[in-house]
């Protein structure tokens, strides 16, 4: 991931829900009270580059100032549905850039199962995907419900594999053509 | 993203690599040598049978100056026989057929029979030593002396070959439609079987596991490129976090047990 890059960028800014563990003096504008304290105990979303610097005082000799839970699109409910089938879940829909918060996410906690299931998950996808993206319909016709689930690494994945059939098909007509 | 131009090559570039192949022609008029870069060319003589590069050998087809004669593997019967490997043999199951032998491997049959393959050296013009490796070999030239015993098989540039000479040849070859039909056939099967690779890729983003592309031809490989390394950069970062433990994991078990032989192999595999 490079400085520059966008998806980066935008991953950066998904919220993750935190609880302040000591209070702040003046940070009420985060709950959207300027100018009061924010309490020991209060719960909100905050953007993933926030929290995980505010989450690692600890390391600095200070007692943390916040403790990070994990994101709505990680839930046990989200991993149970992953787990019966991945391939009827809209990731697109739980965060645009799914994989990318997951990878973010496990750098943080140990949750050795967690990269399993995700691991099944993307497998599992990304057949489906090759399939969708080598039809020479493309994304019309019956796979249009799994194609708007995809999220923004899918998206790639298959912008890769559709623009390579298509310039394959592309070339075998040239030379039929010449 | 910033860099317009996508990652690896495309089909016209790989099918431009692909008309350097040396392919076998019948000459109908005398044509004088030619000095050109990729090395001088005889003069052709009608009745005598030619080799030319495959560029050389379509313009001449296209000037009704030549007859392209086929190369043995694009014949219905060799390509049935290979459809068959790929879809039935249980040998082949995950894999592809077999590459055509390099000279000195002995074939699949000899091999069951415990051939060792014997590297069988090649001399310039100038004496010197060498060892020709696959796109330098005479694939799809035309053999004279053709060997039945030997399993047909498929060589490299064997998509962008078989598509060209279908266009600009098809008189030239037998059951032009039988062979199209087989061809796309076997192009399915094989597009099924890269693609199944990819529940095996995981184990070889984690080490150890791996996808045999073993005679895999060069425009297959150029349309999956962009999916499959897509693929698996991402399997490898949805397991960073896992391979980290396991690498702290190891590096204690080291530091605990003491020096042994065969955990430094294993680290030296995953620095790759």
């Amino acid at each position: 991931m490079s400085y520059y890059d966008i998806d980066s960028i935008l991953t950066d800014a998904q919220k993750l829900p935190c609880t302040f563990e000591l209070e702040v003096p003046g940070l009420g504008i985060l709950e959207g009270n300027a100018g009061e304290d924010i309490k020991a105990g209060t719960r909100l979303d905050l953007p993933l580059w926030l929290g995980e610097m505010l989450s690692i005082g600890a390391r600095l000799g200070t007692s943390r100032l916040v403790t990070l839970d994990m994101p709505e699109a990680l839930s046990e409910r989200v991993l149970n549905a992953l787990k019966a089938d991945p391939r009827t879940v809209d990731l697109r829909s739980l965060a645009p850039h799914f994989y990318n918060l997951s990878e973010r996410i496990l750098e943080l906690f140990e949750e050795e199962e967690m990269v399993d299931i995700l691991t099944d998950t993307f497998k599992k996808r990304a057949a489906e995907i090759a399939d969708h993206a080598h039809n020479s319909r493309g994304a019309v016709g019956e796979g249009v419900e799994f194609l708007r689930g995809l999220d923004e690494t899918e998206r790639q994945l298959f912008r890769a594999a559709h623009d390579r059939a298509k310039e394959m098909r592309a070339w075998a007509g040239q030379v039929k053509r010449k | 993203m910033a860099f317009p131009l996508p990652r690896g090559i495309t089909p016209s570039e790989i099918a431009f690599l692909a008309e350097m192949e040396m392919v076998t022609i019948m000459p109908r008029q005398r044509l004088e040598g030619l000095e050109l870069l990729g090395g001088p060319i005889e003069p052709i003589v009608p009745p005598r049978r030619a080799s030319l590069p495959l560029w050389l050998a379509l313009l001449l087809k296209r000037q009704r100056r030549a007859n392209i004669l086929p190369p043995s593997w694009l014949h219905p019967g060799s390509l049935e026989l290979i459809l068959d490997i790929e879809a039935h043999h249980n040998d082949y199951r995950h894999a592809f057929s077999p590459p055509p032998p390099l000279p000195g491997q002995p074939n699949v049959r000899e091999l069951a029979r415990g051939h060792e393959p014997v590297a069988r050296p090649q001399y310039t013009p100038d004496g010197e030593r060498y060892f020709a490796s696959p796109p330098f070999l005479p694939q799809n030239a035309a053999e004279s002396n053709f060997d039945p015993t030997q399993v047909p098989s498929l060589p490299f540039h064997w998509v962008e070959i078989s598509s060209m000479l279908l266009d600009a040849a098809s008189d030239d070859l037998t059951d032009p439609d039988q062979i199209r039909r087989l061809l796309k056939d076997i192009r399915e099967v094989r597009m099924a079987k890269m693609r199944a690779g990819v529940d095996v890729l995981d184990a070889a983003a984690t080490g150890g596991g791996g996808v045999a592309l073993t005679g895999v031809g060069a425009m297959e490989l150029g349309e999956e490129r962009g999916f499959l390394s897509g693929a698996v950069d991402n399997l490898r970062k949805i397991g960073a976090s896992k391979e980290q433990a396991r690498r702290e994991q190891m590096a204690e078990q080291r530091a605990n047990g003491g020096y042994d032989a065969t955990q430094d192999e294993e680290e030296d595999y995953m620095e790759f």
